[in-house]
């Protein structure tokens, strides 16, 4: 090859390679387009953490809004949940494509407002003459998004971890037990000493997390003394474990490796504790299923761990005080519009206009609505400290592969070296 | 500038670029994050050495215990890991490379896992493995936890390990039997050799450049294990599969405020870690070439 002709590839692919890269680059953002938060003039960007078919069902909602011709449209991004908590703080610290509006877990809130991040609603609430009101929605879904005296979250819904109970075998093992409509912690110990003779486990171990801090709550302790300092080793929280771990080494409850939904399908477990929205599941199953609250320690005292999902608005130069109204128009119609998030998603919607309708009396997750009192969000400003912390000692202690105490000090020292480190 | 001096240059430049975005600036951002204390929102506040001192001696430390735990649970990985991620790929190669029939399909077989991503591997093992229904513990006949009993758990992570990396080492194999002359192996046998003997004294030496690429490159991939234990046994039973890459992930990018600097402190002592695995395989490697 002669050196002129040596040149000429060499600077050939350089500059293919170049444009290709480019062309990537490019194809890249189109791709991103999907989860882009630059919105058009007439178009509001909403993200979302509604990435299954959650997100389906949302979108359908979204969907029915933009055919009543709003002002501005409304644009579904769902993005994967652990995504979108690392995206936002890059894109809200750079102020670039931050979306209009985004639908974040209610305990998030008290730090995103810790750190700056958000906008508060109260001057597009006042501007739009106060519709958008409390009475308008479930009191702990309206509670959790005001922090320090400003309203920073609108509630979309408040969905609670509760129990599903096969009747079936309820009424073999325990007929009077759902007599007053609640299921006690002496109730299931009774159910699984008559049950276990025929190899059938009582409760499931499941999402031990929410578990043990509903449990906590119930017992009267929290995961902080003062909104500030955190309070995971306390007596509510061994008792719980302990009163768990004994019902394990009893065998009322699953063992270790044990699936309890799959358990709970094919009719060998008598209580599964899990989340409202897990009902789908149950299309394809034969089982017999019912819902009901949490189980209790006192039956005096009803406590359902839950979590809210909040429409907050995160600091955004692009978003102007007309696109704000816009903001409100949408909260205020998905207000009143929010049936589908019960029917197709089994959610329990935060608008007390769907509370109170008739089509949301039929759904099964409608006796929330009784005990408006027992939902519970934890939003401690360091829930994502305690909530890791706790997942690493809860199924160990509870199968007897870590001291309860030990675990608890653990999980306590865990909490407080990284508020310390945390800035 | 003549045209001599920059054409070298300008074949490098693709890949060069490409290193300097997206290895050459991340990795120096992170060096520099690991001296700060900061929460990926405001402004680093530089701490020096402070990151360093807790996770290497600060015994009080919750990060010096994770950071410990950590790097013992993923340096257990790799020796349990490496081994078998070199042997099995190099025993499907030697027995593909007899040319049996359908050997094509066995290598498609073979090389589809590397093709899944982790969610689905760990999804279609979760279920072999479960207790109560899986298949596995039917064949054995027991009721076995895979997921939350050692050294069950490590076995699990370890067979899900080498049956999604099989197809990588493989190929490379294949291309490396392809070219050892057959009549290397015609004279072996006319002087009376056997299978074994033919694999030992003439297949591994003529493919010990490629297997010691392989142990390399695979050595590397290991030290950055972090799906398998996350999704498949969630760090337990009891920490002992808590691997450095779930603290460093959970630290940076949790459910609570990041902890970036001490994260990326923990990172840069895992990259220094490979480096010295590595350099120290490449020593001894070309000590014996």
């Amino acid at each position: 090859m002669n050196k002129k002709l040596k040149s000429i590839v060499c600077v050939a692919v350089t500059a293919i390679s170049l444009v290709a890269m480019v062309g990537c680059g490019s194809k890249s953002s189109s791709e991103t387009a999907a989860t882009s938060a630059k919105s058009s003039d007439n178009e509001i960007v909403l993200w979302t953490p509604l990435a299954g078919p959650d997100g389906d069902t949302m979108t359908a909602m979204i969907d029915d809004y933009n055919k009543t011709n709003p002002k501005y449209k409304v644009k579904h991004v769902p993005i994967q949940e652990n995504d979108l908590y690392s995206k936002l703080p890059s894109v809200v610290s750079s102020g670039k494509e931050v979306p209009d509006l985004t639908i974040v877990h209610a305990e998030r809130i008290p730090l995103f407002v810790k750190n700056d991040m958000l906008v508060p609603y109260d001057d597009a609430i006042a501007k739009d003459g106060n519709n958008i009101k409390e009475e308008n929605y479930l009191k702990e879904g309206w509670r959790v998004g005001q922090v320090n005296d400003k309203r920073y979250g609108i509630p979309l819904d408040v969905h609670t971890y509760i129990t599903y109970y096969n009747p079936d075998l309820l009424a073999k093992y325990g007929p009077h037990v759902l007599d007053d409509n609640v299921i006690t912690m002496d109730e299931v110990k009774e159910v699984g000493e008559a049950a276990k003779k025929d190899g059938i486990a009582a409760i499931g171990v499941d999402w031990m997390r929410v578990m043990t801090l509903a449990w906590i709550g119930q017992l009267g302790g929290d995961i902080t003394s003062d909104g500030t300092k955190p309070t995971v080793d306390t007596p509510q929280a061994e008792k719980a474990l302990k009163t768990m771990k004994d019902f394990v080494d009893q065998k009322i409850a699953t063992q270790d490796g044990d699936d309890p939904q799959q358990l709970f399908k094919t009719n060998k477990l008598v209580f599964w504790p899990e989340g409202i929205w897990m009902r789908n599941g149950f299309k394809d199953s034969d089982v017999n299923w019912k819902m009901t609250n949490f189980i209790t320690f006192d039956k005096s005292k009803l406590l359902n761990w839950s979590s809210s999902h909040n429409f907050v608005m995160f600091k955004n130069p692009a978003r102007d005080e007309a696109k704000q109204q816009g903001v409100i128009d949408f909260l205020k119609w998905m207000g009143n519009n929010s049936i589908k998030w019960a029917t197709e998603a089994g959610q329990n919607p935060a608008s007390m206009a769907v509370q109170n309708s008739p089509e949301f009396a039929k759904e099964p997750q409608a006796f929330l609505a009784k005990n408006p009192d027992a939902l519970h969000v934890f939003n401690y400003q360091y829930y994502g400290y305690v909530a890791e912390a706790l997942d690493k000692i809860v199924l160990d202690t509870v199968f007897g592969k870590m001291e309860i105490k030990d675990g608890l000090t653990q999980a306590q020292k865990e909490v407080e070296d990284r508020i310390a480190n945390g800035k | 500038m003549d045209k001599k001096s920059y054409t070298p240059y300008m074949f490098i430049a693709p890949h060069l670029i490409l290193f300097i975005i997206f290895f050459g600036i991340p990795a120096v951002f992170g060096i520099v994050i690991s001296f700060t204390k900061w929460n990926i929102l405001g402004t680093p506040e530089w701490v020096g050495l402070k990151n360093y001192a807790e996770i290497l001696s600060d015994s009080s430390s919750t990060f010096y215990t994770q950071f410990h735990i950590g790097i013992k649970n993923t340096l257990l990985f790799t020796l349990f890991s490496v081994p078998f991620c070199i042997i099995v790929p190099l025993l499907l190669a030697c027995a593909l490379n007899t040319k049996t029939k359908g050997q094509k399909i066995f290598q498609s077989i073979f090389y589809l896992p590397t093709l899944f991503s982790i969610s689905s591997v760990i999804l279609a093992w979760g279920f072999l493995f479960n207790k109560n229904f899986g298949p596995i513990n039917r064949m054995l006949g027991n009721s076995i936890n895979w997921g939350g009993i050692q050294p069950y758990t490590w076995i699990a992570i370890v067979i899900i390990t080498v049956w999604w990396y099989i197809g990588g080492n493989m190929v490379i194999y294949q291309a490396a039997l392809a070219g050892v002359p057959i009549d290397m192996y015609e004279a072996a046998s006319l002087d009376g050799a056997g299978a074994i003997t033919k694999f030992f004294k003439i297949t591994l030496p003529s493919i010990k450049n490629q297997i010691a690429y392989t142990l390399v490159i695979t050595t590397i991939a290991q030290l950055n294990i972090y799906g398998q234990p996350l999704m498949f046994s969630k760090g337990g039973p009891a920490n002992s599969t808590s691997v450095l890459l779930m603290y460093i992930k959970q630290t940076a990018f949790g459910s609570g405020e990041s902890i970036a600097g001490i994260a990326s402190a923990m990172a840069v002592m895992l990259g220094l870690c490979i480096i010295f695995v590595a350099s120290l395989q490449f020593y001894f490697l070309r000590e014996k070439a």
